[in-house]
C-alpha cells in the first residue's frame, strides 16, 4: 500500500488540478475507456486498494468543483507534481495496450505501469468468475511470475483469435465430436479494441502454463539438457 | 481440378495431367516436325472448350493427323499420406504459391518440360515402394534383396526433401540394423532420453494436450476430496504436475494436501534423479502454500510394483489417481505383465485411472503389418514437426522419434518395448481388467483446442472425441488418446 502520510492537503488540492488540466491526452484515453466514468467520478469501485485512495479521490472531487483559480498556477508547475500516486490512480482505467505503452514514457512511468496491481485489474477484467477469492488468485499467481506475465504471455494471445484482425489462428481446430469446434465469433468485433471476456477454460489454461513456466525456469531444469 | 492451372483459367483434371503432359510433348514434337502444315491449325481447327486442355489437345493432334508414340503409362496411383514433393521451378505465369511443399498427394503442375516434374514425383514413390520391398524381403528373410534394397533407399531418400527424407533415413537405418543385426542398446541411457522428451515436449503440442487432459480428468475426479494422492507411472520430469498444483491450490476452498508418488527407470549415472524432481516440485508446492509429499520410486518394469509397497493410506482419508503416459504399452513386451500391473492398480483402488497412449497398432503378429503401419504414423508424426520453429528441438524430437521407430523395425522380444496398441484395443483390455471408462470433459476438449491455437504452426492439429476419450492428431490421422477409468464396482457414473 502507498503510504500517503508525506502528502499534504494542499498538494492534493494542487495535483487534482493537475490532472484536470495539464494530463489531457491520458485523461483522453481514460474517457475513451472507460465511457461511463471520469477520473474523478469514480463510479468503478477501487476498494481493492482499501479506503485510503477512495477518501483521496473524494477529496479531489470537493477540491475540483470549488476553487477555479489554482488552476492557472498549476498548469505553470508543469509535471514535475505528477508524482506516483496519481498516475497509479490514473493508469487503473486505462486498457492493457495503454498500460504497456504508458511503461514506455519515462523511468517514472516505468516503474508506475509495471506495478502488479495494475496488471492484476487488467486481467481480471477480462476474466468469467474464476471461482477462487481474490486473495487466493493473487498469491498463486504473484508467486508463479505476476499478472503482467501472465498477461502478455498467455492472455493476450489467447484473446487475439476473438478479435476482428487477427489471422493467425483462423483456422480453428476442426473436430467430429458432438462439441463441434470453438465459436470464433464468441464476441462480436467491435470498432474499439475492448478486451474481450474470457472464457474459463482460457483463464485455467493460461494459470496453468504459467505455471509450467515457472517450473521450467526453475534452477537445475537447464543442467538437465545438457 | 488442378488449382494452379485454374488460376490462369484453364481447366484440367489432376488425374489428367499425366496424359496432357503427353499431350503437350506429342504436340509439339508434331509442330516441329509438320513444316508445312500448321497454319491448319489455326485457321481450320475448330475448338468448343479451350478451358478444357485435354480436349483441345485432342483436337489438335487430330487435326495434325499424328499417330500417338507409345508411352508407358505413367504411375498416378500412390500411398496417399506418404508422399512428399516441391513442385518443381514452374513458368513465371502460374501461381506463385507453386515453389510450397503441399501437405496432401502430390500435384504437379504443368510446364514447358514435363517429365522433369514427373521424376521427381516418382521418386517419392519409388521410395515407398522400395521401403516397402524392403520390408518385405525382410520379413521373408530374404536378406540379400533386402540388403540391396535397403542401399537404395538411401539414395532415394537424399532426392527428397522435409519429413519424407527424415522418416525414410530412420526407417532405412532401423531395416539396416535388423538385416546386419545391429541391435540398438538397450536400455538407453536415461538422462538423454529424458533430454529428448524434453525438446519433444517443446516442439510439439502431443505431451502437452496429454498432460492437460489428463490433469482435467484428475482434478474432476479429485473434487471435494480434502487429501489426494497420484501416482504416477511415467514420473520423467514431472512436467504434468507444476499445472495441477497450481489448479489445486486455485480451488474455491483452498488446496487439499497433495501427495506424489513418482515411479521411473533407473538413472544409468546413480543418480537419484527421482528425488531431485520431487525436490524441484516441493519448491514450487512451497510458492504456491500447497502441502506437499513426494516418493520416488525406481523399479525397472512397472510389473515390479507391488500395492504394499506404496503406504497407502485408507482410501476415506485419501483419494487416488493413478497415471500414465506412454508407460503402459511398454508392459505389453512380457507376457502378464500388462495383467498384473492392472491388477495392481486394482488394488490401490483409485477414484481415476489416466492413460494416455499412441493411436496405432504397432504390435501385430506379422512385421510387414507392424512396418506399413509404422510408416504411415511416424511420417504424419514427422509432418506435424516441420512447422515448428526452433530447428534444435525439432532435430531433438526427430531423435527421440527415430529411437521409437528403431525399436519398432529392428528390435524383437523382450526388447521391443515399443508396443503401441489403438484406443480400441487398450478399451478391450481395461474392460477385461475391471475398469469402466470414464467421460472426460467438454472443459478438457475446450482447454486442448485453445492450447493448439496458441502453439505456432498449429494449423494441422486437430483435437477428436471418441466416445468419451479425446485424440489428437494432424489433420485427419490421430496420434494420441487420452482415456479416464475407474472401478467398475463404482456406482456413480461421472457426467
Amino acid at each position: 500500500m502507498r503510504t500517503k502520510s508525506s502528502i499534504t492537503e494542499k498538494r492534493i488540492e494542487e495535483h487534482s488540478f493537475l490532472c484536470l488540466s495539464s494530463s489531457k491526452t491520458i485523461k483522453n484515453r481514460v474517457h475513451q475507456h472507460t465511457p461511463c466514468s471520469t477520473v474523478f467520478a469514480m463510479k468503478r469501485p477501487i476498494s481493492r486498494d482499501g479506503d485510503g485512495n477512495g477518501d483521496l479521490l473524494k477529496m479531489k472531487k470537493v477540491k475540483v468543483d470549488g476553487d477555479a483559480n489554482a488552476e492557472e498556477n498549476c498548469v505553470l508547475r508543469g509535471m514535475r507534481y505528477f508524482d506516483d500516486n496519481v498516475l497509479f490512480e490514473v493508469l487503473k482505467h486505462v486498457d492493457a495496450r495503454t498500460l504497456a505503452m504508458a511503461s514506455c514514457v519515462n523511468k517514472q512511468w516505468h516503474k508506475t505501469a509495471q506495478d502488479e496491481r495494475l496488471w492484476e485489474l487488467i486481467c481480471t477484467k477480462q476474466w468469467a468468475n474464476t471461482g477462487c477469492g481474490e486473495e487466493q488468485l493473487r498469491s498463486v499467481v504473484l508467486a508463479l511470475g505476476g499478472f503482467r506475465r501472465l498477461h502478455s504471455l498467455y492472455l493476450r494471445p489467447l484473446s487475439k483469435p476473438y478479435s476482428s484482425s487477427s489471422s493467425s489462428s483462423s483456422s480453428s481446430p476442426t473436430s467430429s465430436s458432438v462439441w463441434g469446434p470453438i465459436s470464433q465469433a464468441a464476441v462480436a468485433p467491435r470498432p474499439k479494441p475492448l478486451p474481450p471476456r474470457l472464457g474459463k477454460d482460457a483463464v485455467h489454461l493460461s494459470l496453468s502454463l504459467l505455471s509450467i513456466r515457472f517450473y521450467e525456469k526453475m534452477s537445475n531444469f537447464n543442467n538437465r539438457t545438457r | 481440378m488442378d488449382e494452379l492451372l485454374a488460376v490462369v483459367g484453364y481447366k484440367v483434371r489432376s488425374s489428367d495431367m499425366a496424359e496432357v503432359a503427353q499431350k503437350l510433348e506429342q504436340l509439339e514434337e508434331a509442330m516441329g516436325n509438320a513444316r508445312d502444315g500448321i497454319s491448319q491449325l489455326s485457321n481450320d481447327t475448330v475448338h468448343f472448350n479451350p478451358a478444357d486442355i485435354s480436349n483441345w489437345l485432342e483436337t489438335m493432334i487430330n487435326n495434325l493427323d499424328v499417330p500417338p508414340p507409345p508411352h508407358p503409362p505413367l504411375p498416378q496411383q500412390h500411398s496417399g499420406k506418404a508422399i512428399y514433393t516441391t513442385a518443381a521451378a514452374t513458368a513465371d505465369s502460374l501461381s506463385p504459391s507453386s515453389k510450397r511443399v503441399k501437405p496432401s498427394p502430390a500435384e504437379s503442375s504443368s510446364s514447358t518440360r514435363p517429365l522433369v516434374l514427373v521424376d521427381s514425383q516418382e521418386n517419392g514413390i519409388r521410395l515407398v515402394h522400395t521401403l516397402m520391398a524392403c520390408a518385405e524381403a525382410v520379413h521373408q528373410n530374404n536378406l540379400s534383396l533386402a540388403e540391396a534394397l535397403v542401399k537404395q533407399i538411401g539414395f532415394l531418400a537424399v532426392s527428397q526433401v522435409g519429413a519424407m527424407r527424415k522418416v525414410a533415413t530412420y526407417f532405412a537405418e532401423a531395416l539396416a540394423r535388423r538385416i546386419y543385426g545391429l541391435y540398438p542398446e538397450n536400455p538407453i541411457h536415461h538422462s538423454f532420453s529424458d533430454m529428448l522428451q524434453i525438446h519433444f515436449y517443446e516442439t510439439c503440442p502431443y505431451l502437452k494436450f496429454a498432460h492437460f487432459t489428463a490433469n482435467q480428468a484428475i482434478l474432476e475426479a479429485f473434487q471435494g476430496k480434502n487429501r489426494v494422492h497420484v501416482i504416477d507411472f511415467s514420473m520423467n520430469q514431472g512436467m504434468q504436475w507444476p499445472a495441477l498444483m497450481q489448479a489445486l491450490a486455485l480451488r474455491p476452498g483452498g488446496p487439499p494436501a497433495f501427495r506424489l508418488t513418482g515411479i521411473g527407470p533407473p538413472a544409468a549415472d546413480n543418480s537419484d534423479h527421482l528425488q531431485e524432481v520431487g525436490w524441484k516440485l516441493a519448491q514450487l508446492a512451497e510458492t504456491i502454500h500447497v502441502e506437499f509429499e513426494y516418493r520416488g520410486f525406481v523399479a525397472n518394469s512397472l510389473a515390479d510394483l507391488d500395492a504394499s509397497m506404496l503406504e497407502l493410506r485408507p482410501s476415506e482419508t485419501e483419494a487416488v489417481a493413478v497415471n500414465s503416459v506412454f508407460e503402459l504399452h511398454k508392459l505389453l513386451a512380457r507376457p502378464g505383465a500388462v495383467e498384473k500391473v492392472l491388477s495392481v492398480v486394482r488394488q490401490i483402488r483409485p477414484e481415476i485411472v489416466t492413460v494416455v497412449e499412441q493411436e496405432a497398432n504397432h504390435n501385430g503378429p506379422g512385421f510387414l503389418d507392424r512396418f506399413t503401419e509404422s510408416l504411415h504414423y511416424y511420417s504424419t508424426m514427422f509432418d506435424s514437426l516441420e512447422g515448428s520453429v526452433n530447428s534444435q528441438d525439432k532435430v531433438m524430437s526427430e531423435v527421440y522419434l527415430g529411437k521409437q521407430i528403431c525399436n519398432v523395425v529392428a528390435c524383437e522380444g523382450v526388447d521391443r518395448v515399443e508396443r503401441h496398441e489403438t484406443l480400441g484395443q487398450w478399451r478391450t483390455r481395461f474392460g477385461s481388467a475391471g475398469f469402466t471408462p470414464v467421460h472426460l470433459g467438454s472443459n478438457a476438449f475446450k482447454q486442448a483446442s485453445m492450447l493448439l491455437a496458441l502453439f505456432a504452426g498449429g494449423d494441422g492439429y486437430r483435437v477428436e472425441e471418441n466416445n468419451g476419450c479425446l485424440m489428437l492428431g494432424w489433420h485427419t490421422r490421430p496420434l494420441i488418446a487420452t482415456s479416464a477409468w475407474q472401478l467398475a464396482t463404482k456406482s456413480v457414473v461421472a457426467h
